[in-house]
């Protein structure tokens, strides 16, 4: 446990003293700053159906954010340390190659949760401006942040093994891109196969869908299928890191 | 404190080692010196566990390094060849990191570091980046890592590539003064490092042992063992002819210089020394004597000899 703990440290340190890390939280800052803009301007225009929760999480700006942030988070994470050789020196001292990607998957997990501290800082902000006259729905708020730390744990999870696949973190970065991309778009197939009236199979890949589960999370409904899925998911490629890990030992 | 048998390590194809059994003992200092792709590394990665073997068992300090692999690994302090270092940390830092990683508390990591800073001549640049070091400096805090967690044996691969002659007197003289608390397992290419330090010496090649005692012994070992050099003015062959009968020579060739002197090179048998034997022919025949040396083979020639078949 204390090794975890150390190597813990470290991937924080080097998270949090990288440029690289204040690059993407300005940019994610700005994105996050005009998605908001956006989507109170197309409230103040038209009457509509949603909140201003619902409206935040389906803007393109929105979307822009969420396929940049995960494979720049993730990319360096173990490629940088099979370029520089120091998996050697890592695996060689009385460390479990277990630790080592449960510390490096946590700090990334943590630095994504301050990302989100800038998107709930615009809400009480806002909130905070308009002397209460803006009504934020308590519900719908709580189950976006939680759909998204729960697509979180999937994507970085995700992330990390495309960086133990990749010796170099630009492949690394495209590939997990690539994933996070093919995952999303299984959901929007879905919906093209319900316009087009195949019920039985629009129904398993809904299970899968991405933008549903954002759909219903954002308008408050907590439901326990997306949870378990992403949550199993994250497990799965936790555990498929360590396979690629451990075989890249065996193999050369 | 290593033990190593029939060890056999296959890559998609290829054997990298082949059968491979090898003792050191507790405060030994031993050189494992072969051609480039004999398979140095690759012992050494399994003897750190980095690598699973495809055959064989290997324990240090008694621990088996695939079954008890966390116990072994605390037992040895490795420097892997190019000496692998985080640019973005600086040295103080990365070292303290590394002492808490092996298992020192936070108290006896800060006291310790700073023992081993001093030990290996880094504490000048403590508080630099690593990215910003030079080669040499990075050697000696790979060297000062591997030593932090005080452990028992030091495995080096090749400790000293790269380093300017100045560096290299210093590391090796360091490692000489480690050795007098540590056993040492060290690799490298380089003859004179192991002339220089080791107290035995382990010549493989394409994966296997082909030699495996002290420097000094190799060195008598050798069939031709060395030579003798012999400059007189005479005439050239009847002389090859007379030299030639002597016990122990193998091989004369002359080469003729100006003013009448020839140069001889005699090759002998090992352990043989024709000098006084040389002295009285030139004596008996009054021919006019103005080199005879002996010379000894060193560690090159051992090391060409038994790796070029």
């Amino acid at each position: 446990m204390r090794v975890f703990f150390i190597l813990l440290g470290k991937e924080l340190r080097q998270f949090f003293l990288s440029p690289l890390a204040y690059v993407v939280l300005v940019l994610i800052m700005l994105v996050n700053g005009v998605g908001f803009y956006a989507s109170i301007s197309a409230l103040t225009r038209t009457a509509s159906s949603g909140s201003l929760v619902t409206w935040l999480f389906t803007t393109p700006w929105f979307y822009m954010s969420y396929f940049a942030v995960f494979p720049l988070i993730t990319m360096r994470l173990i490629s940088e340390e099979s370029k520089l050789g120091t998996l050697e020196t890592l695996l060689t001292a009385p460390v479990r190659t277990i630790q080592l990607i449960l510390s490096k998957y946590l700090a990334a997990v943590v630095f994504y949760l301050v990302l989100w501290i800038p998107n709930l800082l615009n809400i009480w902000i806002f909130q905070y401006m308009s002397g209460g006259a803006a009504e934020i729905p308590k519900g719908p708020l709580l189950g976006s942040y939680l759909i998204f730390l729960l697509m979180g744990l999937f994507n970085i999870a995700l992330g990390l093994f495309a960086s133990a696949l990749a010796r170099n973190q630009i492949v690394a970065a495209i590939l997990s891109f690539t994933l996070i991309l093919l995952h999303f778009l299984l959901g929007m197939f879905a919906i093209y196969l319900s316009s087009q009236r195949v019920q039985s199979f629009a129904e398993i890949f809904t299970y899968f869908a991405a933008v549903d589960h954002i759909r219903l999370f954002t308008s408050g409904l907590l439901d326990t299928r997306p949870m378990v899925y992403y949550l199993s998911l994250s497990v799965f490629f936790l555990a498929l890191t360590h396979q690629v890990l451990e075989f890249r030992r065996w193999k050369t | 404190m290593i033990s190593v048998q029939h060890l056999t390590k296959r890559y998609a194809g290829r054997t990298a080692v082949d059968d491979l059994s090898f003792e050191v003992e507790k405060g030994e200092i031993v050189g494992f010196l072969g051609p480039n792709g004999a398979g140095k590394t690759t012992t050494m990665r399994v003897i750190t566990s980095y690598l699973p073997a495809t055959m064989g068992r290997v324990t240090v300090a008694g621990f088996d390094v695939f079954e008890k692999s966390i116990e072994a690994r605390r037992e040895i302090g490795y420097m892997p060849e190019n000496v692998p270092l985080y640019e973005d940390m600086r040295v103080k830092e990365y070292l303290t990191f590394r002492a808490k990683l092996k298992g020192l508390s936070g108290r006896d990591a800060r006291g310790r570091v700073g023992e081993v800073m001093d030990l290996c001549g880094v504490t000048d640049v403590r508080k630099k980046m690593i990215g910003a070091l030079s080669k040499g400096y990075r050697q000696r805090v790979g060297l000062a890592d591997a030593l932090v967690h005080r452990p028992k044996l030091l495995i080096l691969d090749e400790p000293t590539n790269g380093l300017d002659p100045n560096q290299i007197r210093q590391v090796r003289e360091l490692i000489k003064h480690l050795g007098e608390q540590h056993t040492i397992l060290l690799s490298t290419h380089i003859l004179t490092e192991v002339e220089a330090t080791c107290k035995r010496v382990i010549i493989i090649d394409k994966g296997k042992i082909k030699a495996s005692d002290t420097p000094e012994n190799l060195q008598n070992r050798l069939r031709t063992a060395g030579g003798i050099e012999l400059e007189i003015k005479a005439h050239p062959d009847s002389a090859t002819n007379l030299i030639k009968v002597l016990p122990g020579v193998r091989k004369v060739t002359s080469e003729e210089l100006p003013e009448g002197w020839v140069h001889f090179t005699l090759r002998v048998d090992a352990g043989t020394d024709q000098r006084v034997e040389l002295a009285d022919l030139a004596a008996k025949n009054q021919w006019p004597l103005r080199e005879l040396t002996r010379k000894v083979a060193s560690l090159e020639d051992v090391f060409v000899e038994i790796t070029n078949h």
